[in-house]
């Protein structure tokens, strides 16, 4: 997709885990898989998340989407609720569930074939009409609002992706500080274990 | 489907074990409870300790868990969202309410466990807003009520400020000194008000700066919204309840209330309440409702009975009316230099500079600029979800990510009757139906937001910062439930208790007639210990009578 553009390339944040309490520790390493099968997704639309995904986030490294996925199935798979949820809106299992038959569906209509089989430009496009909410008429579109849909997907996905050690390590993010906390926080200081620019202009 | 069994949501956990039955048909107050208090949030704390100490039997009943910073707080933003009240409502109106952990809690301590801990008073033309601007209402109680509770709940928790507050009627000092040092992104703010010609403080904080009470201060970890976990910064989890346990109360965790009972005579009996899907009573000669903006509503809406058929308390039709929000879009500017928005505290430098009403901006009412630190999923998701930036600009802003400054608005939202709590025809998994949350700004809201924007982008600019992108986000809840001296347009008296139900109290910003132009949770604190007093009066002069 594109080359991995980072200021922080010697940065490694999972370095800096045995500074971290048990409890964070324990819970960002799970990210880094494996993980157990999906409960929720068939593998039909794991694979349609992982190939939104990476539109979503601009990225296509599968050990990073593979937690993307992950992170969507366990969050349909909770009964914990969703915060909030439009009126008119489906319930999130049944939103993307349909949502995805729906994608696959405008896929078929405008280019004869399913979602996964289109090239990436064709998905793309297709990604930003529904955001827009201007995807061609479907019949599915009332019970599935475009937008919401796409919402959802965005949102979890980018929620996962943005959770990854990896990612954080890339965009110089220092991550978990407890106990020892960020002693040297004001303008132009930082702590001797946080991520340094190799770029400086 | 297995609808009943697999949708039913345990989030339990119980650490505080010598104080709470595991049998609840064997509680401390089981026959019955002098105060039953529904939700351990930032009022329901309060309430619990004042009452509990004064010699009340106190029962307070929390929906969420008992939390234990030590074992169940994890320096993760998205393992931290479990914090949130996570319950589903319907959103609707053309500006639809982001929840969850935008805005309530849910677990002993509420909304407080999660909060920026940025500790401010409401100033003198809060309360009389209809009088000053003409728009809005009067509160029935004004600043030199809250006065002295303010200033109680400042001491009694160790607020963190400067020696010198320069807007409002309270000028400092703060009872403890002001956190040092600051973040880079608070350092910007500071200095580009400063070019401009603009006052700034650092902000007055529930966070310490100095030991207090068994508790240490700040050390910069920076997840003040994911819990904090060495205790630094203040909640009722951690300050209140505790307290409120050795005075006797007792704290019932897991527990969703359902029901407000009442009797023949109208006046309420007890709450019923389900944990562990079995439904129990408690019995209370006094209940008072800190269940938050939208839960209140819900709850007296849905106690709805033969005497009682358009609710609760209701009698004024304005239960669930003129829900407010904050205004609380994020300005970012970019900058050449690193400024590293994910370390220390989020908020630590502001500026009321725009508090006041001042008529040559084509508005009325103002608000509060908040240097407001950011970590990665906050940020992105707020991206996605509300500023419709996803895919490669998405993916460009984010390896940026340290190059960004950021302030937050705090703006007033006047209320509007169309602005509501309502039920939806959906039940949730204790067979309540779900809130409607409906809300739209109004004409004077989307000026203020313009002109918050824009003195956000000079005061970076004047740093060198480069106006980057706004995300359209709202902070805090009030309104639902409020206060008024007329009954007939309001729902609870001036100190917190309803009109139409003598020992029904509803205690939380869902009483707030307006809502401020800064962050609401002092505000709310120093009503509930002015309820709880008036309450503690009521009962001496029963004992006399």
């Amino acid at each position: 997709m594109q080359e991995i553009r980072t200021r922080y390339p010697k940065y490694d944040v999972l370095k800096e885990q045995e500074h971290w309490d048990e409890h964070t520790r324990e819970i960002v390493k799970k990210r880094l898989g494996p993980f157990p099968k999906n409960n929720f997704l068939s593998d039909h639309e794991a694979d349609m998340i992982l190939s939104i995904a990476m539109h979503i986030v601009y990225d296509n490294r599968k050990d990073i989407l593979d937690y993307v996925v992950h992170h969507m199935d366990t969050t349909i798979s909770s009964p914990i609720g969703e915060d909030q949820r439009k009126v008119g809106t489906p319930e999130q299992k049944t939103l993307i569930r349909q949502g995805l038959k729906a994608i696959d569906k405008l896929a078929q209509q405008q280019y004869n074939a399913s979602f996964l089989e289109i090239d990436p430009n064709q998905q793309l496009s297709l990604l930003e009409d529904l955001q827009k909410g201007k995807a061609q008429q479907l019949k599915d579109w009332q019970q599935i609002p475009q937008k919401e849909l796409f919402k959802k997907l965005a949102t979890n996905i980018v929620s996962a992706y943005y959770s990854h050690p990896i990612v954080w390590s890339e965009i110089g993010y220092g991550g978990p500080a407890y106990p020892r906390g960020y002693v040297r926080v004001e303008k132009g200081l930082t702590d001797p274990w946080e991520a340094k620019r190799d770029d400086k202009e | 489907m297995t609808k009943n069994n697999n949708d039913y949501v345990t989030h339990d956990c119980d650490h505080y074990d010598s104080h709470r039955l595991n049998h609840l048909n064997k509680r401390k107050y089981g026959d019955e409870a002098d105060v039953c208090i529904v939700g351990a949030g930032a009022a329901g704390g309060v309430l619990a300790y004042e009452l509990s100490k004064a010699g009340f039997k106190v029962v307070v009943i929390e929906a969420g868990p008992f939390w234990n910073p030590q074992t169940d707080f994890a320096s993760d933003e998205l393992a931290m969202e479990s914090l949130a009240w996570n319950d589903t409502r319907l959103v609707a109106g053309s500006d639809p309410l982001s929840m969850g952990h935008n805005n309530s809690g849910r677990g002993v301590g509420g909304g407080t466990v999660h909060f920026t801990g940025v500790f401010y008073r409401f100033h003198e033309s809060d309360f009389k807003v209809k009088t000053q601007d003409g728009v809005a209402d009067d509160w029935p109680i004004s600043y030199q009520d809250l006065e002295p509770y303010y200033e109680k709940i400042e001491k009694d928790i160790a607020v963190s400020g400067p020696k010198h507050f320069p807007w409002g009627p309270f000028q400092g000092p703060y009872p403890y000194p002001e956190r040092e040092p600051i973040s880079a992104n608070s350092q910007i703010f500071r200095m580009g008000c400063e070019k401009l010609g603009l006052r700034s403080v650092v902000a007055p904080l529930a966070i310490l700066s100095a030991p207090f009470d068994g508790r240490p201060p700040c050390i910069n970890r920076g997840f003040c919204n994911q819990g904090c976990k060495p205790n630094a910064k203040f909640s009722t989890l951690i300050h209140h309840i505790p307290k409120a346990i050795k005075h006797g109360a007792e704290v019932l965790s897991d527990c969703m209330v359902t029901q407000v009972n009442v009797d023949k005579s109208g006046k309420v009996t007890g709450v019923t309440f389900v944990h562990d899907k079995k439904e129990y009573f408690q019995k209370a000669k006094v209940v008072i409702l800190s269940n938050f903006c939208i839960e209140t509503p819900r709850l007296l809406l849905h106690s709805a009975c033969p005497q009682f058929p358009d609710g609760l308390a209701n009698s004024s039709g304005m239960v669930g009316k003129e829900l407010m929000t904050h205004v609380g879009h994020d300005v970012y500017c970019k900058f050449h230099d690193e400024v590293r928005i994910y370390k220390g505290t989020p908020v630590l430098a502001a500026t009321q500079e725009f508090y006041e009403t001042d008529q040559s901006r084509g508005f009325v009412r103002g608000y509060t600029l908040n240097a407001h630190g950011s970590r990665p999923l906050g940020l992105s998701q707020n991206l996605v979800s509300k500023a419709d930036i996803w895919g490669q600009k998405l993916y460009d802003i984010m390896r940026d990510f340290n190059f960004f400054a950021q302030i937050t608005l705090v703006g007033e939202v006047l209320p509007n009757i169309n602005n509501l709590v309502t039920l939806s025809d959906e039940k949730d998994e204790y067979g309540m139906p779900r809130p409607i949350v409906k809300f739209s700004y109004g004409e004077n809201d989307n000026k203020l937001i313009a002109h918050g924007i824009k003195s956000s982008q000079e005061i970076l600019g004047a740093m060198g910062g480069e106006p980057a992108f706004v995300i359209p986000d709202t902070g805090h809840l009030m309104g639902t439930c409020r206060m008024g001296n007329d009954p007939s347009t309001s729902v609870v008296d001036g100190f917190c208790r309803s009109h139409d139900i003598p020992n029904l109290y509803i205690c939380s910003a869902s009483v707030f007639v307006t809502g401020g132009g800064c962050n609401p949770t002092e505000t709310v604190m120093a009503i509930a210990a002015r309820t709880a007093d008036h309450i503690i009066e009521e009962a001496h002069k029963g004992e006399s009578n």
